[in-house]
């Protein structure tokens, strides 16, 4: 190769050193293909193209529609907007594969990874241009939820426009390092220094345990950055932050041998909302008292105000209905409801159940006749609430939403 | 223990078992040597099939899989000078230049030796990592991961040696287009002109496709009368075992690297291969052939490769912190069985356990087999005329690319990367440092900011593993600086030797020419405007941009003052266009074109027109082979998505 060096100005002078003819194994030809030919062969690839284009996309994947909600011979498309592997990806493909098997019909199941932009990318795509046949659901987590909540430019999307088939919940526990003095809500309060808490991004679930710690009166220096809760787990083993939170999942892995050690203290947990709206406990962590409760130990009373009407909203948001499967909201009624009663069957399967618990974490699958009235009041949120929150992130976070 | 090891062991010799990883490791073969593909890839394909498995035939399908990938996409690394991973642009930098020399065999029997080395140890590593993963790291706090990202992005100018002034501006422009997204720690959109596309940062696969991949295709184009590189297979396979066995020490202390690299949550492959090579550089006594065919560049990188695979599952087993999306999907697939990660895993899942580690460690020897059995073959594609390879070569390397996030505009960045590559190469820029610093930028910012708010004051540089890592970063500087201190005072007969033999000479064709300093001085504005505009970000968004961005101004400021000198002193207007540099610019508006067709028309439409029109027209290949190579193609591009879970691009005109 080094002596092409001087091959390479002139070609002339290299048509000179090359074979005579051309053996037939040699790809190629050295005087150029005869124009003619080139063409012709162009012209009939061209034709071939345009034939894909045409006919292509459906012979491979043919479009499915079902207006009347019969279901026999369609695709079930599964949007997840965020990457392979997370939690919600785990969440989405196993609850969509029972899904599509309790749909009379047997439909196919086919779910799609769009990542992109935190998930708004997807969402955004499925709001915009979903076919509202029955076929096409939208994942939606905390993370799609919240940017829509705070009102980001980014988002062209609106879940009052999208009807709810299923959803399920989960929940979480602040807990604190021991070794920096706290060992229960009481200690939270007073302290010379602020405590430090570990976060992944001030707009994400954070978002939840920010407003829980305002209404509280917790002095916080949050830090952001970590890549995930397990990063933060980490951080606190390490005596690097005193506060973190952990969902239901990843409770009893990694803060439970913790607790049995000593070195981390649980003092609450969020709560789930309840059908009239309020915070309750935890079925999950029955003997951990919910953020109300414990404002009512510190203070004296019941927790009340826009922040508190913040906190409702957020958990409601974020926890009590953290994942759901939406439909866009001029499906024809047939396809919502039966979508919606075969969710119902598949939650009331004891084997379901059985199974489920360990990718749910022990939440129940919602699908009931008022979910939709339910999501829809949760999903709704008020101006002075919004306003609240685009407040304290500024204010205290120094976040400036765009 | 012992018990549980054997009898995992038994278990795996359990015909399903044995079949299936058999099924892994061959489906993880022909994946990673498809670039862009990677692990991502292999586990996103294989995890469907996983569905209703028992979890033991699971886990020995994609464990299979995930430990040959990195063994594998070596060869498009080094046949082809188009990395399979990012990290496979390690020993794409030697092993490349090896294959370059005619050598190809070579290197390709030392990486795959490599990689079976690195995989067992890796496998080894894992089992005795597993006690002492815990409290190593709970030692290893965000100062150390600091410190480490600073290692590795100083590698960039050890990896420039004889221009280090070009070297550290293509790393401080890594590190710029690195910081193209979304701030780690405040979360703001920077350098993203308001779109949701580039607010997700830029696609590793497609960077890397894009600056080496597509870059050495448009430049080898040209060479279309030339038959390829002559393969020389010397000796045959004892001599290749012998001469990689004189480098066990460095194939060892890669393995360790990598191992390390993986234990650790947040030191990523490419990352920890890249360290290795750092090592094998810093530790060598005679650095001037690395990056032109030393074989040390080769072998402990690759190995480290290998294990750092390994090393990935400690942190993603018992934190349940996944080292990559590969381990993130395997996690996924382990909770949907209910095994929860966490330290319980060792005692609740040990046979689990010990299945992984013999699948790995069985995996890695049988893939190199396989591979090593079919170097002859694999090398000799070096014997069709790039021409002709290369418009499949794109229509491959973009739909690999593509897979990672499914859209189109990564491809677009990728060919932007390309031009950038090619232009990087004529002019004599390393390319290496570029890549170093956008994988390190965001995790060293992270890492710092962390570092800086956990930890008050400088107190945290008096850590042990800190001062053990500002050690390695300084004291080989000062040690470099002292003996070229002394040998100024006492001239030895080696001075005719100081500067690097020259490289191959169809590289740096436009070195100091128009090209050269129009880049310079491009780049020097880069910076300026990019320092400018991060005045909009809130203050701790800006710092470490700003930084980047006055660090390389001065770099770059250097350089267009040390190119006008030579231009004046010299009065040569230098080289402003010679027939490769035509034949590179028309590729990649062929490729330009093709993407164009893409976004209109859908990839198999896309590739019925690019493919036979540029073998005609550029590579003026025979009537026969274009039909037949232009159809086979379609084919088999048009099918891929019905057998595997791969995704075409599709036009504008289909989405409706």
């Amino acid at each position: 190769m080094r002596d092409t060096t001087n091959d390479r100005a002139d070609s002339s002078s290299s048509d000179a050193r090359r074979p005579p003819a051309s053996h037939p194994w040699d790809a190629v030809e050295h005087p150029p293909v005869n124009p003619k030919t080139s063409a012709a062969i162009m012209v009939a690839f061209a034709l071939l193209a345009v034939t894909v284009v045409i006919f292509g996309g459906n012979l491979l994947n043919p479009k499915a529609s079902t207006t009347d909600g019969d279901y026999a011979g369609e695709t079930i498309e599964l949007l997840i907007p965020l990457a392979e592997g997370g939690g919600t990806d785990t969440w989405a493909r196993f609850v969509g594969t029972e899904l599509t098997r309790e749909i009379p019909g047997k439909p196919g199941f086919s779910p799609v990874n769009e990542a992109g932009g935190e998930g708004i990318s997807g969402t955004n795509r499925f709001a915009a241009s979903a076919p509202a046949d029955g076929t096409e659901i939208l994942v939606s987590t905390a993370s799609t939820v919240m940017p829509w909540v705070l009102g980001r430019s980014a988002v062209e999307y609106n879940f009052n426009r999208l009807t709810p088939i299923l959803a399920t919940g989960t929940g979480g526990v602040i807990y604190a390092r021991a070794e920096a003095g706290v060992r229960k809500p009481e200690d939270l309060l007073n302290r010379d220094a602020p405590l430090k808490f570990g976060g992944i991004s001030a707009t994400g679930l954070d978002l939840t345990t920010l407003v829980a710690f305002d209404l509280l009166g917790v002095d916080v220096d949050a830090i952001f950055g970590f890549e995930g809760r397990g990063p933060v787990n980490l951080a606190l083993q390490r005596g690097e932050v005193d506060l973190d939170y952990q969902t239901t999942s990843a409770y009893a892995p990694a803060v439970e041998p913790l607790v049995r050690a000593g070195t981390a203290v649980p003092l609450m947990s969020f709560g789930q909302v309840d059908d009239k709206g309020d915070v309750v406990r935890d079925p999950n962590f029955p003997d951990i008292p919910n953020v109300a409760e414990v404002y009512q130990s510190l203070y004296g009373q019941a927790p009340r105000g826009e922040t508190f009407e913040a906190y409702k909203k957020l958990l409601a948001l974020t926890y009590t209905y953290q994942k759901a499967m939406w439909v866009p909201g001029d499906t024809p009624r047939q396809a919502v409801e039966l979508l919606r009663a075969s969710a119902e069957k598949l939650s009331q399967s004891p084997q379901f159940n059985q199974e489920v618990a360990k990718v749910l974490g022990g939440y129940p699958l919602l699908a009931d006749q008022q979910l939709a009235a339910r999501i829809s009041t949760a999903y709704t949120v008020d101006a002075p609430v919004r306003e609240y929150i685009v407040n304290l992130l500024e204010s205290d976070y120094q976040v400036k939403l765009e | 223990m012992v018990e549980s090891a054997v009898a995992a062991l038994q278990a795996l010799f359990a015909p399903e078992q044995l079949i299936l990883l058999l099924i892994g490791i061959v489906a993880g073969l022909i994946i990673g040597l498809i670039p862009g593909l990677g692990g991502t890839g292999a586990v996103a394909i294989l995890l469907p099939v996983t569905f209703g498995m028992d979890p033991e035939q699971a886990l020995a399908l994609l464990i299979g899989a995930l430990a040959v990938v990195h063994t594998s996409d070596t060869v498009a690394a080094v046949l082809l000078g188009a990395p399979g991973s990012a990290s496979a642009s390690v020993t794409m930098l030697d092993g490349y230049a090896m294959a370059k020399q005619g050598q190809a065999a070579r290197a390709l029997s030392l990486a795959f030796l490599s990689s079976m080395a690195g995989g067992i140890l890796g496998a080894i590593g894992l089992t005795l990592a597993i006690p002492l993963a815990r409290p190593l790291v709970l030692s290893f706090g965000s100062p150390e991961l600091f410190m480490l990202t600073v290692l590795g992005v100083s590698l960039a100018a050890v990896l420039s040696r004889g221009n280090v002034a070009k070297g550290l501006t293509a790393g401080f422009l890594g590190l710029l287009l690195g910081m193209v997204g979304t701030s780690p720690t405040t979360a703001e959109s920077r350098f993203t002109f308001g779109s949701l596309f580039l607010a997700d940062g830029l696609s590793l696969v497609a960077v890397a496709l894009g600056i080496f991949g597509l870059a050495e295709i448009a430049s080898r184009v040209g060479q279309v009368d030339k038959p390829g590189a002559v393969v020389e297979l010397a000796g045959g396979w004892l001599s290749g075992i012998k001469e990689w066995l004189g480098y066990w020490g460095q194939v060892l202390r890669g393995a360790l690297i990598g191992i390390w690299a993986g234990v650790l949550p947040g030191v990523g492959a490419t990352a920890g291969t890249w360290l290795a090579y750092g090592q094998a550089v810093a530790t060598a006594k005679d650095k001037r052939t690395f990056g032109k065919g030393d074989p040390r560049g080769i072998v402990g990188p690759e190995s480290a490769n290998n294990s750092v695979e390994a090393g990935d599952l400690i942190p993603t087993l018992l934190f349940g912190i996944p080292g990559g999306v590969p381990a993130a999907m395997l996690l996924g697939m382990l909770l949907t069985y209910g095994i929860q990660p966490g330290p319980a895993i060792i005692s609740d899942h040990l046979d689990l356990m010990y299945l992984i580690v013999w699948s790995f460690a069985i995996a890695s020897v049988l893939g190199a087999m396989f591979c090593f059995a079919g170097t002859r073959g694999l090398a000799s594609i070096t014997k069709v005329p790039f021409a002709i390879l290369g418009p499949g070569l794109v229509v491959v390397m973009l739909l690999g690319a593509f897979q990672e996030g499914g859209q189109l505009g990564d491809l677009w960045v990728m060919l932007a990367l390309g031009v950038f590559g090619w232009l990087l190469k004529e002019t004599g820029f390393p390319r290496a440092p570029f890549l170093i610093g956008f994988v390190l930028a965001i995790p060293m910012e992270r890492y710092y900011f962390l570092t800086a708010n956990v930890y008050s004051g400088l107190s945290w540089m008096l850590r042990p593993w800190v001062l053990v890592f500002l050690a390695v970063l300084v004291v080989p500087a000062i040690v470099t600086g002292t003996r070229r201190g002394r040998a100024r005072l006492r001239p030895t007969p080696e001075d005719p030797h100081a500067e690097p033999p020259p490289e191959d000479q169809h590289e740096g064709e436009l070195v100091g020419s128009v090209w050269s300093r129009g880049l310079s001085a491009a780049m020097l504005l880069v910076f300026v405007a990019g320092f400018l505009a991060a005045g909009s970000f809130s203050p701790e968004a800006r710092l470490v941009p700003r930084l980047v961005c006055a660090g390389g101004a001065i770099v770059a400021a250097l350089l267009v003052f040390t190119e006008l000198r030579t231009w004046r002193r010299t009065a040569e207007p230098g080289v402003t266009w010679t027939r490769d540099v035509g034949v590179a610019l028309k590729t990649f508006v062929w490729m330009v074109a093709f993407l164009g067709l893409t976004t209109l028309f859908g990839y198999v439409a896309a590739l019925l027109l690019f493919v036979p029109a540029f073998l005609l027209y550029v590579a003026r290949a025979k009537p026969r082979i274009v039909i037949v190579y232009g159809l086979a193609l379609a084919i088999v591009i048009a099918a891929l998505p019905s057998l595997i879970p791969i995704g075409l691009p599709i036009g504008l005109v289909n989405t409706t």
